[in-house]
């Protein structure tokens, strides 16, 4: 592996889900530019800290992969982490939340939590 | 879970000191309020702010954070409207206006309890705060690598040293204070690394660390960080003005604890659920609410204050407070004339901001601004004013000085690259903060070295002689006229910089007498031998001890006199409590 | 690592308690977070990544990241950055992922 690669193999973005910057830039150069592309492939953002920690770091990435501010990367393609159908059903599990909160599933749980909304 | 959600008039979310603020405007209007907060205690940011604050008396300059954290706390417990749940974190945010609370109870001897909770109300204050940025280079995540605010929260909340040896990432306000702060806690500061070539954190902060000894590498960054199970040290390298890297540059520091404070971000992810309008705004911090002057979000009712609205400084938080509690109290009918009581609010924020430290802040609102445009319509209560528009037309008109009075710090002085760079004020600038020649033999005179453009005034209300003269405008320097000064030294105790000295070039036919601020323990007492540290912590001789000023409040700023070689008294700042002899005072 | 006199503070500490982490027994007082009480005791790894198995310490300490996610008294996924500590609490690192989660 060449020093660079190496370098950014060690360089965390997202510490939830252990995604390197190499990890996004292979994905950058397979095509994928988008946050909800990322998102979805990789898990990026979709952690327990609901990419608290890794949003910005991800938004200067392609920032810089393609050329754009990262106002409109962000603009263009960023939606919002939420959870109503997660949440829907905890409110119902009183006592018994504790794992259920720390799934933290995204508002796309990499197909989980969409196929049921 | 039976029933729905319980009904209060409003909730805020977050009792930091804007969502405390808010509560309290709604409070004393009678709103039935309810607070929520996932800490155990309240305050935000303020509970881990050992140092004093900067801004007017009005927002409590002069004094520490955890003292307004206190008395901001206080005043609201004392309001029987205003209902608080801390350990409860909100979850979610629904479109029927319904928020999801997670309730902690956790007491020593009970079995620990989770729950959820509803409420809902019909209007909101959203203050969340802002959470720290993180950055990437090889070997980020190693253990020993914290947020800034992570490893104050560590030492000045729970008492616990982060580590032995750091390096800050980042000289802003953040990252200086919080180094200040690993040194009062009895932490070596290595470095500070800083990657644009100037200073971003008020200079007076930086002065302290200084002569402290801590160096503040300027247009410098990390480039990687090294360990096997946790953090051994760390390589920074040195930026060129493109900001790139310079091979060759590599310099290994030896550190168990990197921190970072290279900025915040607003913690909006309740707002995204609410579906506030939200745009992207680096100045302020990142995605932050489209909102107007009163802090209204695109979703009528739903207000924001603090640093999710945008990330600032507390006495800015607590000012947005205040209107987003009048806003929202307003809102519920409890306010009648809310534009004439939120008026001084305003124009205290207007003032805030009007100096060069508040520039990026009104470049910021400014863009933001330019979205409100759209808002109106959907936001009566709203006035889309350009918040930036504000500074400009709320500059008061200075009265034309008396003749004798001091004269105000003119605005918009420029700083030398050396001050700026390193933290340390050049000649020229030390110049012009002396006295003529003939007043210093005189007898005892103030040396103020604040020289940047800040909004704080306390040395002002500290001095009684008048020879530090009223702030026509808080972001000038001050203005002060030997004439008048005693030496008494209240402005050292007082002012939040640090940055007053008195001394007495008349003290002995050899020696002189300095008194100066110090915040480190142990403190010296009277009698004792300490070293004599210059502007960058160098050792340059020895001086006695002739008396140490302090009140019986751990608060209030310790004031040691001591003696110096008359030769060089313009060039001792700090003094060093020797280890073997002649400290262990107390 | 823990500070005894400090210029401007006074702490404030419930009482001492014993605790186990892994398979040492450790002092720290209770109330304070588990994290804080581990940090004063030297112990600063407290999990290991996910996918990479790299050494992970706490790192915001208000609850916002994942990096402190350990097992205790048998519950995974407990943030101790911002769990309080009891006596006789067993901690426990979670190694190679966070178990149960999606
Ligand atoms: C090291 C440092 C030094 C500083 N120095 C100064 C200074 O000298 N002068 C100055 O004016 N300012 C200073 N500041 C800035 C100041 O502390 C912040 O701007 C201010 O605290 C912001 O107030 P806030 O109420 O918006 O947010 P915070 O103080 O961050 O409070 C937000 C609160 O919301 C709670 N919260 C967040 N999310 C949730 C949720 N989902 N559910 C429940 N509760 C939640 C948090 O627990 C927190 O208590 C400093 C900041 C730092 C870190
Ligand atoms: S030493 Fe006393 S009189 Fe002189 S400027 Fe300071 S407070 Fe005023
Ligand atoms: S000298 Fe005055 S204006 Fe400057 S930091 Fe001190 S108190 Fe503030």
């Amino acid at each position: 592996m060449s020093e660079g690669g190496e370098r950014d193999e060690n360089t965390i973005i997202c510490r939830c889900e252990d995604i390197s910057l190499a990890d996004i830039r292979r994905l950058v150069e397979r095509g994928y530019t988008t946050i909800d592309e990322i998102k979805r492939l990789s898990r990026t953002g979709m952690g327990p800290c609901q990419g608290k920690t890794c949003r910005l770091l991800l938004m200067q990435e392609l920032a810089r992969a393609t050329g754009r501010p990262p106002g409109e990367v962000a603009l263009g393609t960023f939606r919002p982490p939420t959870k109503p159908f997660k949440l829907g059903l905890l409110v119902g599990k009183e006592g018994e939340t504790r794992d259920s909160q720390d799934t933290g599933g995204g508002e796309d749980d990499g197909g989980q939590g969409g196929a049921a909304r | 879970m039976s029933g729905g959600p319980k009904k209060y008039d409003a909730i805020v979310v977050g009792a930091g000191p804007a969502g405390l603020s808010a509560a309290a405007e709604l409070g004393r209007a009678g709103a039935r309020t309810l607070v929520l907060d996932r800490d155990t205690r309240p305050g935000g940011q303020l509970v881990k702010q050992t140092h004093k604050f900067f801004g007017s008396e009005k927002q409590r300059a002069g004094t520490r954070g955890v003292e307004i954290a206190r008395l901001l706390r206080e005043e609201v417990a004392a309001l029987p409207a205003v209902e608080m749940w801390l350990n409860s974190t909100v979850l979610g945010f629904y479109s029927d206006r319904v928020i999801t609370v997670e309730r902690v109870k956790d007491a020593p001897g009970e079995e620990r309890r989770e729950w959820l909770e509803k409420v809902t109300a019909p209007v909101f204050v959203l203050a969340t705060g802002a959470a720290e940025r993180f950055l990437p280079f090889p070997n980020n995540d190693l253990p020993g690598i914290y947020g800034a605010g992570a490893a104050q929260t560590l030492m000045n909340v729970h008492g616990v040293r982060p580590g032995r040896r750091v390096v800050m990432v980042g000289a802003g306000n953040i990252g200086l204070i919080v180094s200040y702060q690993l040194l009062q806690a009895g932490v070596e500061v290595a470095a500070i690394v800083e990657a644009a070539p100037v200073i971003g954190g008020y200079l007076v902060h930086a002065a302290k660390v200084r002569r402290a000894g801590v160096p503040i590498l300027t247009s410098h960054t990390v480039k990687e960080a090294h360990g096997r199970e946790a953090l051994e040290g760390v390589t920074v390298w040195r930026l060129d003005e493109k900001w790139q890297p310079v091979p060759g540059t590599e310099k290994y520091i030896a550190a168990d604890v990197l921190c970072l404070a290279t900025g915040l971000s607003p913690l909006a992810e309740l707002l995204f659920q609410a579906g506030c309008q939200m745009a992207y705004v680096p100045e302020l911090g990142g995605h932050v609410p489209v909102h107007g002057e009163d802090l209204e979000t695109s979703v009528p009712g739903v207000f924001v204050a603090g640093d999710v609205s945008g990330v600032e400084e507390a006495s800015a938080a607590m000012v947005e407070g205040h209107l987003a509690g009048l806003g929202a109290a307003a809102r519920l009918g409890l306010v009648r004339d809310l534009a004439a009581v939120a008026a001084g609010w305003r124009a205290e924020l207007a003032s805030l901001r009007a100096g060069p430290s508040g520039e990026k802040i009104r470049r910021g609102l400014a863009k933001l601004a330019g979205q409100t445009a759209g808002m109106a319509a959907s936001s009566p209560a709203g006035s889309p004013v350009s918040p930036a528009s504000a500074p400009a037309a709320s500059a008061p008109a200075a009265p034309p000085p008396a003749t004798s009075a001091p004269k105000p710090g003119k605005p918009g002085r420029t700083l030398s690259p050396q001050l700026t760079s390193t933290g340390e004020p050049a000649a020229s600038e030390l110049e012009s903060s002396l006295p003529p020649a003939d007043r210093r033999r005189q007898g005892p005179y103030a040396v103020i070295e604040c020289f940047q453009e800040i909004p704080c005034d306390p040395c002002h209300k500290a001095c009684r002689t008048g020879a530090i003269g009223p702030f026509p405008d808080i972001n000038l320097t001050p203005a002060y006229e030997a004439a008048h000064c005693n030496g008494c030294a209240l402005c050292v105790a007082q002012c939040p910089g640090l940055a007053c000295f008195v001394v007495d070039e008349n003290y002995s036919p050899s020696e002189a007498l300095l008194k100066l601020p110090y915040e480190f323990l142990p403190l010296p007492a009277a009698g004792h031998t300490v070293d004599l540290l210059d502007r960058t912590g160098a050792l340059v001789g020895s001086g006695r001890v002739v008396r140490v000023v302090r009140s019986r409040s751990k608060l209030a700023t310790p004031v040691v006199w001591v003696t110096v070689p008359s030769e060089k008294v313009g060039t001792v700042r700090n003094i060093r409590v020797p280890a073997t002899k002649g400290g262990a005072a107390e | 690592m823990r500070i005894q006199d400090h210029p401007i503070l006074d702490f404030s500490k419930g009482r001492k308690v014993r605790f186990w982490f892994e398979d040492r027994e450790l002092e720290g007082y209770e109330g304070e977070p588990i994290a804080a009480a581990l940090h004063a005791a030297g112990v600063r790894v407290l999990s290991e990544s996910p996918v990479r198995h790299r050494p992970r310490g706490f790192f915001c300490a208000i609850g916002n990241c994942s990096s402190c996610l350990m097992t205790v008294d048998g519950r995974p996924n407990v943030r101790v950055c911002v769990e309080a500590l009891h006596e006789g609490m067993r901690v426990q690192k979670q190694r190679g992922g966070r178990g149960d989660l999606a």
